[in-house]
């Protein structure tokens, strides 16, 4: 089985690809649009340094070749959302080609990361179709993997690290991704276009694997065809059989000139999966507990970066995991996730109580002091040595050692359950 | 150097002079159909303004701007092209009105419109085109410029069937923002005037960087002369026999200043095809976003399916912007594409370095149209490729974005005749001076002096 994608997803710029349009968010339809984006007759586009910027540093996370001059192509094709008639995207001149994303051991080729416009938005109520052209000109970047996809299981493994690395980039890929599908269980290749969300997309694979799968068993033949996903029946459904490539008749857009891109600034990537191999050798800690606690938050990192060192990995990824628990994220001063993380490293039992009085500010009560199993063990001895009735009452009665641990707890100030697992121990062993 | 619009600034102007102006205009447009829209408002412009037009692809703010197409009528701009916004930025021009065009400014002779202008010279010959209007304006106002463009061969041809000059500069020179494209790697925006000073005049107001247009890049224009004069043996072997002869006593007049040389090259006369290929390739592009619904033409069959409402909303195009959008889209096709687009592309690249080479040495001359004014009736039976073929002198300056300008240098038969001269790219200003120099010994005949004081 071979998959292939093509992820498409917005770049996070404050305008247009080629307009100076804002691209903030607004509801009131068309509000954000001039003759650029609107493809007036004599508007010419000009190029937006940031999307490039963007791009560029996603194309290097990829591991691409980065080329020193892009250049676009027209797309031409009639559709009611595309106002020029023609898409203004990239072919020969991409920003990158021909790397990678690894996943588990295995590396997924990418064919091509490159940058093109979003078409305006239909939006359909009733007889009518409207088209909101404030989406027009949002500058897109598109990865082409080569089919090297061959399970369910690596196309998730390859969503989430392409998911944590565009993450690190600026870019959320949770919020809409939407890609085009290439499935191919024998010779033909069957093509699922427009699948939007992550969710959609493993949903849509699996249907066309199982289909695929179902008509060869039955000997069936597989049409060289376009499919749909249905996300409300969550299947595919044909679109239309293809004899040929659709026929877009490629130019280059001779509205924009080859762009040198030697000296456009761009952000480095964060591999997450090798950030934690990395910090957590050595340690107990397991490489995924940080790899799951970062993937897509930018502040968990920086704190295991800002305090490992200062305390033990396990103690800064405990007390990280508990205000995490308690207050419901990270987004508090680091000095107040420091004591959490100092109350961890004392092996103190962190209580809701605890993460809420550091996160209001308040002096944090240690309810319960912390002793070594030997020492516990001792003190029970000892209160059994004293109480010989209490082993008597014990074997009649397993609950009598609620008693015991009740009173020992309170007299020693331990916590009771850190109590109550040693009590069980010795009593049981007597 | 000859300037009728230093002239006019000079010059003390009647009471009502622009109402008369714009009347008198208006009268003489009902037989040479030169504007497709007359400014009224011009009347109210401020004291001293000399008039310019633009040519009805290029778009004037408020102002309706056609391109000649039916696909566009009623299209009303809701900005400034560039060279307009810096011509109205001036302060001493004001906008007259836009000028007849060929639909896209697809034609050579000014016929492929509803209503084609007439030549100055006579209504019964072709006014030459695209910029039909520009060039018959120019003719029949005394004080006035004309923005105009070419793509290949568009300001040449007709500024020379009117007698007027026709400056058409090096490509990235003049920002294209807010001209409808014919083909964005060859059209550039000129000047049509009645003096190579007037066209300089405006030339350096419009030119210079933009940010709206990313291949307007040439800052620094030249003005390096040279003392050789080149004529291409193979392009001279394709013109008629009286063209050629009145060429050569143009010849016999330059000799005194300038050495001229006859000289070969293969190349230039394969021009036309590769020309023809791009052009076709991008128009063919370029056309695309006109389906009947955004602006200019409404097709109201909302109830069809979209490739229905598309087919029959762009029926509307003209034949010739039918015959382009076909074979461009074919050109680009994929089975195609290397066999014409792309060998295109490099047969362009080679006729640049060839020109590039022979330019550097000395200008190269020519008569601007290989044959003489055709009548409307000739030029209309004319095939199309016989038609493409007039392109032969002002295609290989255009394809290769060199500046060159046409001037008139006699008169056969009452018609005037015009030769064209190219330079090296960013030397404009060396054909500027080129035709400034001949106006020294020559002057232009006009059979009307609109607006003359």
């Amino acid at each position: 089985m071979k998959i292939g994608l093509e992820v498409h997803v917005a770049l996070p710029t404050k305008s247009k690809l080629f307009c100076s349009c804002s691209m903030a968010d607004t509801d009131e339809p068309n509000s954000q649009i001039c003759p650029i984006c609107l493809g007036f007759p004599g508007a010419k586009p000009m190029l937006n340094e940031a999307a490039v910027s963007s791009a560029l540093g996603i194309a290097a996370a990829l591991h691409c070749n980065i080329n020193k001059e892009i250049s676009f192509v027209r797309k031409v094709y009639f559709y009611p959302d595309l106002p020029k008639c023609y898409q203004i995207t990239q072919m020969e001149g991409a920003i990158g080609s021909r790397g990678y994303l690894e996943i588990e051991g295995k590396e997924v080729r990418i064919r091509r990361v490159q940058i093109e416009e979003d078409p305006a938005q239909i939006v359909r109520e009733g007889m009518l179709t409207l088209l909101d052209f404030n989406r027009s000109g949002t500058p897109l970047v598109e990865i082409v993997t080569e089919p090297d996809i061959t399970t369910e299981e690596e196309l998730r493994a390859f969503i989430a690290n392409l998911r944590s690395i565009l993450y690190y980039l600026g870019v959320d890929i949770n919020k809409e991704i939407k890609a085009d599908l290439n499935i191919s269980l024998a010779e033909v290749r069957v093509e699922v276009k427009n699948v939007t969300g992550i969710k959609s997309l493993i949903e849509a694979t699996r249907f066309e694997i199982e289909r695929q799968a179902e008509a060869i068993k039955n000997g069936e033949e597989i049409a060289r065809e376009t499919r749909g996903y249905n996300e409300k029946n969550k299947l595919t459904e044909s679109l239309r059989e293809k004899e040929t490539d659709e026929e877009y008749g490629y130019i280059y857009d001779p509205d924009l000139t080859t762009f040198e891109i030697n000296g456009i600034e761009h952000a480095k990537a964060v591999y997450i999966t090798e950030v934690s191999q990395r910090l957590t050798e050595g340690t107990d800690v397991d490489p995924k507990t940080i790899k799951e606690m970062t993937m897509l938050d930018r502040r968990a990192l920086g704190l295991i970066n800002k305090f490992n060192g200062k305390y033990k990995l396990r103690s800064v990824v405990h007390g990280m995991q508990r205000f995490q628990k308690y207050a419901g994220n990270l987004n508090a001063a680091d000095h107040k996730i420091e004591k959490s993380i100092a109350l961890a490293e004392k092996g103190v039992a962190i209580t809701k109580e605890m993460i809420q009085d550091i996160a209001e500010g308040k002096e944090v009560k240690v309810k319960y002091e912390k002793v070594g199993n030997a020492e516990l063990d001792d003190m029970i001895k000892k209160f059994l040595d004293k109480n010989p009735k209490v082993l008597e009452e014990y074997r009649r009665n397993k609950k009598t050692a609620n008693l015991v641990i009740g009173i020992i707890a309170k007299e020693s100030n331990l916590h009771p359950k850190d109590v109550a697992r040693r009590v069980n121990q010795v009593l049981s062993a007597y | 150097m000859r300037s009728f619009v230093n002239e006019f600034l000079k010059l003390e102007k009647p009471k009502g002079y622009y109402e008369e102006l714009v009347s008198e205009i208006s009268m003489l447009n009902k037989e040479y159909h030169a504007f497709t829209n007359i400014n009224s408002k011009m009347i109210d412009c401020a004291e001293g303004s000399i008039p310019f037009s633009s040519k009805a692809n290029i778009c004037v703010k408020g102002f309706e701007t056609t391109a000649g197409s039916k696909m566009l009528k009623g299209y009303i701009p809701p900005f400034d092209a560039t060279a307009v916004e810096r011509m109205l930025g001036s302060g001493s021009f004001s906008f007259l009105g836009e000028t007849n065009m060929d639909e896209f400014g697809f034609g050579t002779f000014g016929l492929n419109t509803e209503t084609p202008a007439r030549n100055a010279f006579g209504r019964e010959y072709v006014a030459g085109g695209s910029s039909s209007g520009a060039a018959v304006a120019t003719a029949l106002l005394k004080y006035h410029v004309a923005l105009s463009e070419s793509t290949g061969g568009s300001i040449s041809t007709p500024a020379a069937l009117n007698g007027v000059v026709g400056f058409t500069p090096t490509y990235g020179t003049i920002s294209r923002y807010g001209l409808i494209d014919y083909a964005n790697s060859l059209d550039k925006i000129g000047v049509m005037a009645r003096s190579s000073g007037d066209a300089r005049i405006a030339f350096d107001i419009v030119r210079g960087k933009d940010r709206y247009d990313t291949t307007c890049s040439v800052e620094k224009i030249n003005g390096n002369k040279k003392t050789k004069l080149f004529v291409v043996k193979e392009l001279m072997e394709k013109t008629e026999k009286r063209v050629k002869a009145s060429f050569s006593s143009l010849l016999d007049k330059l000799s005194s200043d300038y050495e001229i040389r006859e000289i070969s090259s293969e190349i230039l006369s394969k021009s036309i095809a590769p020309y023809y290929i791009i052009a076709m390739a991008e128009a063919s592009t370029n056309l695309a976003k006109y389906d009947g619904y955004k602006y200019g033409l409404q097709y109201e069959g909302y109830n069809k399916r979209y490739n229905d409402f598309f087919t029959e909303a762009r029926s509307s195009f003209g034949d010739e912007a039918k015959r382009r959008i076909i074979l461009g889209t074919f050109i680009r096709s994929e089975s195609v594409k290397a066999k014409y687009y792309t060998k295109a592309l490099r047969i362009r690249a080679l006729i640049i370095k060839e020109m590039s080479r022979i330019l550097h040495e000395g200008f190269i001359i020519s008569p601007t149209i290989p044959i003489p004014t055709p009548k409307i009736s000739e030029a209309a039976s004319l095939t199309p490729l016989e038609n493409y073929a007039i392109d032969i002198f002002t295609i290989p300056p255009n394809i290769g974005g060199f500046p060159h300008i046409t001037f008139p240098y006699g008169y056969m038969d009452g018609m005037p005749l015009g030769a064209q001269v190219i330079t090296e790219q960013a030397n404009d200003y060396a054909v500027l001076d080129f035709v400034s120099d001949w106006e020294e010994e020559f002057e232009y005949r006009y059979k009307h002096d609109v607006g003359s004081l």
